[in-house]
């Protein structure tokens, strides 16, 4: 069985928001920059209820924060 | 380092001190000629209440501390948010079974000593000292969590 990863787009969607903070994204998403700081960097994969929250903190659908891509497949990550 | 991984990490120290405390008294004990009911029951409750006063003060200087430090880097009157979210949550919960592990195997090795033609004091000591490594097991493996990711 091919293995996927959970991969996301948050580092291009804070620059798209004028370099938003990650303090500033942690707070409208209820969570801690340091949560935020290791789902940017894929070290941690939110549930899907921060998932939500997160695509709502940018204003977009959730498939456009994050994608789940087989692990070989680099096109779609931060 | 986040504020979790200060807390942990004091409460890492503060167990170490209890644990280092523990050990030489049982040690001197040991030298003494022998392990005594009255001082191990008393170092038992010396050692149970110094763990919970030394998480408790720990925890609250902690605080006190990282919001001067926010305070002065900020210049803001403002508080530090301290939010547990389902990161923290998760991480202590991963902690917690590290730490449940830990006590299991020791109280497993306790009860061995006792099977094996130890006095039952043995088998007590050898369980408050497992209950230490097993914090220090749990708040270890907690900041690898953090270090890691989750």
């Amino acid at each position: 069985m091919e293995k996927f990863k959970i991969r996301n787009n948050i580092r291009r969607l804070r620059f798209d928001r004028g370099e938003m903070t990650q303090e500033a994204l942690a707070e409208k998403a209820g969570v801690t920059r340091q949560t935020i700081i290791a789902i940017e960097s894929s070290k941690y994969s939110p549930s899907l209820e921060l998932a939500f929250r997160i695509a709502q903190a940018f204003g977009v659908p959730l498939a456009e924060v994050f994608s789940y891509t087989p692990e070989h497949d680099q096109g779609n990550s931060s | 380092m986040s504020n979790r991984k200060t807390e942990i990490t004091v409460s890492l120290v503060s167990t170490l001190a209890v644990l280092a405390y523990y050990l030489v008294n049982i040690f001197q004990m040991i030298q003494g000629g022998g392990l005594n009911s009255a001082e191990v029951f008393r170092l038992w409750a010396v050692v149970i209440i110094a763990t919970i006063i030394l998480n408790i003060a720990g925890n609250i200087i902690t605080n006190i501390v990282i919001n001067i430090v926010h305070a002065i880097k900020t210049q803001k009157g403002e508080e530090v948010r301290m939010l547990e979210d389902e990161r923290d949550r998760l991480i202590g919960l991963k902690g917690d079974r590290v730490s449940y592990l830990a006590f299991s195997i020791g109280v497993f090795l306790s009860m061995l000593t006792f099977a094996l033609g130890q006095p039952p004091l043995v088998m007590f000591s050898l369980i408050v000292l497992s209950s230490l490594i097993a914090e220090i097991f749990g708040d270890v493996s907690q900041f690898l969590f953090y270090n890691r990711g989750a």
